[in-house]
């Protein structure tokens, strides 16, 4: 077990520990430091829910349909062409 | 069996056609606009498809496509290069949003407040390179490593690349929620 990390480093890596970035050994570090801090537990939460909210938010747009046929259509022409 | 063929439409349908939506999301937030956004998708599968034998099976055909897409965007759809934006961050509150949120709603049910367009209006409000980082992390999930290729920086420059970006968009919708009521400002700039 390496040392128990701060408030301050958590903070710093809380964006890599999201993003599943860290090595093992530090997300463990990072975990269980949140786990025993309210206010960085808050905080991480916090983050975790602006993503979700953003990803939910954005991923609602797709490809219209009209697009898609059309790039389709392109894809054989162009396959029929070489 | 399999053995290694001449790229064919039938592979580049099953591993391009299902990053579409990824695709014309992305365009769209770059592009800020529908029309451009489909001609860029456009551009983007042609391209990918005549360089299709470049492409190695198994790796990430998202980041791959995303990467062709962006560098079309680079080259052909806008005519400033990125410039990087001189922006005095310091001046941003960090974390004003959390904290505004964390006592005033801890449940939370701000977010669910937060219309659409006005995120996405947040997001497009971005800097273009913060913007950009942000959709290929956030939205798409795509991996640092990822990100750094398909925009050919350092790993490094991504991760604060996307701290600035979340930073920004955090004091964009607090913003957005004070004048909308949902959350009260803060009073005092100690605290």
């Amino acid at each position: 077990m390496g040392e128990a990390i701060d408030c301050r480093e958590a903070k710093e890596r809380l964006t890599d520990y999201l993003k599943q970035e860290l090595t093992a050994e530090l997300a463990v570090e990072v975990h269980e430091h949140l786990v025993r801090c309210r206010s960085c537990f808050g905080r991480a939460k916090f983050e975790e829910t602006l993503v979700q909210l953003l990803e939910a938010r954005a991923r609602k747009v797709t490809c219209p349909d009209a697009l898609r046929e059309r790039i389709c259509a392109l894809l054989r022409a162009e396959a029929e062409r070489s | 069996m399999a053995e290694p063929s001449a790229p064919s439409v039938r592979s580049f349908d099953d591993e391009a056609l299902p990053h579409l939506d990824a695709l014309y999301r992305v365009a769209l937030r770059l592009t800020g606009d529908p029309a451009q956004a489909e001609d860029l998708v456009q551009d983007t599968m042609l391209k990918a498809y005549r360089s299709w034998r470049q492409y190695r099976p198994g790796t990430n055909a998202k980041g791959w496509l995303l990467t062709i897409l962006r560098n079309t965007f680079i080259n052909s759809y806008r005519r400033r290069k990125l410039e990087p934006v001189a922006m005095d961050l310091e001046a941003i509150e960090p974390h004003a949003l959390y904290r505004a949120v964390a006592t005033a709603d801890p449940e939370g049910s701000f977010f669910g407040q937060l219309v659409d367009e006005k995120v996405l209006e947040a997001v497009d409000a971005l800097p273009p390179e913060f913007r950009e980082v942000l959709v290929l992390s956030d939205v798409e999930g795509l991996r640092y490593a990822e990100i750094a290729e398909a925009l050919q920086v350092p790993v490094g420059t991504v991760k604060s690349r996307l701290f600035r970006a979340r930073r920004l968009l955090q004091a964009r919708l607090y913003a957005y929620a004070v004048e909308m009521g949902y959350i009260k400002p803060r009073e005092g700039a100690h605290g």
